[in-house]
């Protein structure tokens, strides 16, 4: 085992997060030998988890799917260059990240919203009923209005304290993962999450106080 | 609305995890996925620029000391196979045609060399020979044995060792030249005693001869010059013919040309010249 796998284990502190990496890696060694069609069961694995950061990231669905589209296609592209120095999914993500805030600096002046439906499951629940106490249409509309705040907030937020907060609190990834997918140090990507929650908190006060 | 009892444990966080709620539609999927398989052929069918592939090459690194490994074994093995030749060339730069043909005349002179030695000795041509051109003879001499061994090597090396200058590679072109259009002349004022490879040898080695021959003239006129400073002494037996031609020809390559002025004029330099017959 070279530096780099231990390096990667020391990096990847969950067990679960491991036998994932090694998984990954297994399929990774089987495209890198010529078996295009292993890839599929990669973009199957990430692609909702890719698509959910560069939604979040941008706020419309249209530019999420082609960005995401885009990261699969440059992870196909350098997929012979993956030496398993970090697990694949950060890599993966590293790439989608990167690909987005190079989009987002070229488009910074045209932004607008395009959201997908917030669906109501059993993990939101909960929240959903502290939040409102109204059924039917009212709900709906007060989901949807909460929503477009939620999103005009975290567009507020600079891009690297966006991807921070994205990357902590949507998708779960930790401050090392966070830090080696951003290429800063973990002291950076808590200061900048504690600024971006304090921002947020600024901005969404009208539903988290009385 | 809400009380302030379910508000005050809205956090933030609670907050943003409702975005991960925010999922587009199964038939979303289906579409991601055929636009996704279009542009990973499109990739795959467009071709890269070769500069894309350089970090990938360079990361290789396993790979740069067997490419330099190679690059410098076919360095030496270049460099010792081609220094030779190289070396020949630097030696005779200006000869051409000439250095050529003394190339073949060194290459005939051991035989001849070897069976001519007496005879050079009795002659009046070779009793002017010197210490040192006669080592010249007897190292060509030795030239067979190397051809013999060495091949090629010996033989590109005989020139350097047989001429002494680019004037003397010229004689022995002119005389052969001269051999091949009139070979009666040449045996008539030569003798036919010498083969051609020795008289390269005697051509090539009174150098202070020349001295006296400007060097302006051509060479066709310094042969003649060397000519008609030798005694002219045909064998008895020569044609009546040859002799006549001989004198003719002599006759006219007497001819010298002289500086008698020199004019200074502003920038200007005026020569003049007087020609005798």
């Amino acid at each position: 085992m070279n530096l780099a796998r231990v390096f990667t284990k020391a990096i990847i502190t969950s067990p679960e997060r491991q036998q994932e990496a090694d998984a990954d890696f297994t399929v990774v060694k089987r495209v890198q030998a010529g078996e295009v069609a292993a890839f599929d069961q990669l973009i199957l694995k990430y692609r909702e988890r890719v698509f959910g950061v560069v939604y979040n990231l941008t706020a419309n669905r249209e530019d999420a799917s082609d960005l995401t589209q885009d990261a699969f296609i440059k992870a196909f592209q350098s997929i012979n260059r993956f030496q398993g120095n970090c697990s694949f999914f950060t890599w993966l993500y590293k790439i989608a990240v990167n690909t987005t805030l190079s989009h987002l600096r070229k488009n910074r002046l045209r932004s607008f919203f395009s959201l997908e439906k917030l669906h109501e499951d059993g993990t939101n629940v909960e929240v959903l009923e502290q939040l409102t106490d109204k059924k039917g249409a009212d709900r709906d509309t007060y989901l949807r209005e909460l929503q477009e705040k939620l999103n005009e907030a975290l567009q507020k937020l600079s891009i690297p304290h966006r991807t921070v907060i994205t990357l902590f609190e949507i998708d779960g990834l930790s401050h090392s993962e966070i830090a080696e997918v951003m290429g800063c140090s973990e002291g950076t990507v808590r200061s900048r999450l504690h600024y971006a929650k304090q921002f947020l908190q600024g901005e969404l006060g009208k539903y988290l106080q009385s | 609305m809400l009380n302030s009892e379910q508000r005050s444990k809205v956090t933030v966080e609670s907050l943003l995890r409702l975005k991960r709620s925010e999922r587009p539609a199964p038939e979303f999927w289906s579409t991601f996925e055929r636009e996704l398989r279009q542009k990973q052929l499109t990739a795959l069918l467009e071709k890269r620029p070769w500069w894309r592939e350089m970090p990938q090459l360079l990361a290789r690194r396993a790979y740069l000391p067997i490419g330099a490994t190679a690059v410098l074994a076919f360095t030496l093995v270049s460099v010792k196979f081609y220094a030779p030749t190289q070396l020949v060339q630097l030696e005779s730069p200006s000869s051409g045609d000439a250095a050529a043909m003394v190339n073949r005349a060194a290459a005939r002179t051991p035989v001849a060399a070897v069976e001519e030695a007496p005879s050079i000795n009795r002659s009046e041509n070779a009793n002017s020979l010197s210490d040192g051109r006669r080592e010249n003879v007897a190292m060509a001499a030795e030239a067979p044995a190397q051809a013999d061994d060495d091949g090629s090597a010996s033989t590109v090396n005989t020139p350097v060792t047989s001429t002494d200058s680019p004037s003397s590679r010229y004689i022995a072109t002119n005389l052969d030249r001269l051999e091949k259009t009139d070979p009666e002349l040449v045996q008539a004022v030569m003798g036919s005693r010498l083969s051609a490879p020795a008289r390269v040898q005697t051509a090539s080695l009174p150098l202070n001869e020349f001295a006296s021959v400007p060097n302006n003239l051509a060479r066709r006129s310094r042969i003649l010059a060397q000519y008609n400073e030798r005694p002219l002494n045909p064998e008895p037996s020569a044609p009546e013919l040859v002799r006549e031609r001989l004198a003719r020809r002599l006759g006219d390559s007497d001819i010298n040309d002289r500086i008698s002025r020199i004019g200074l004029k502003g920038d200007q330099v005026s020569l003049g010249l007087t020609l005798r017959l």
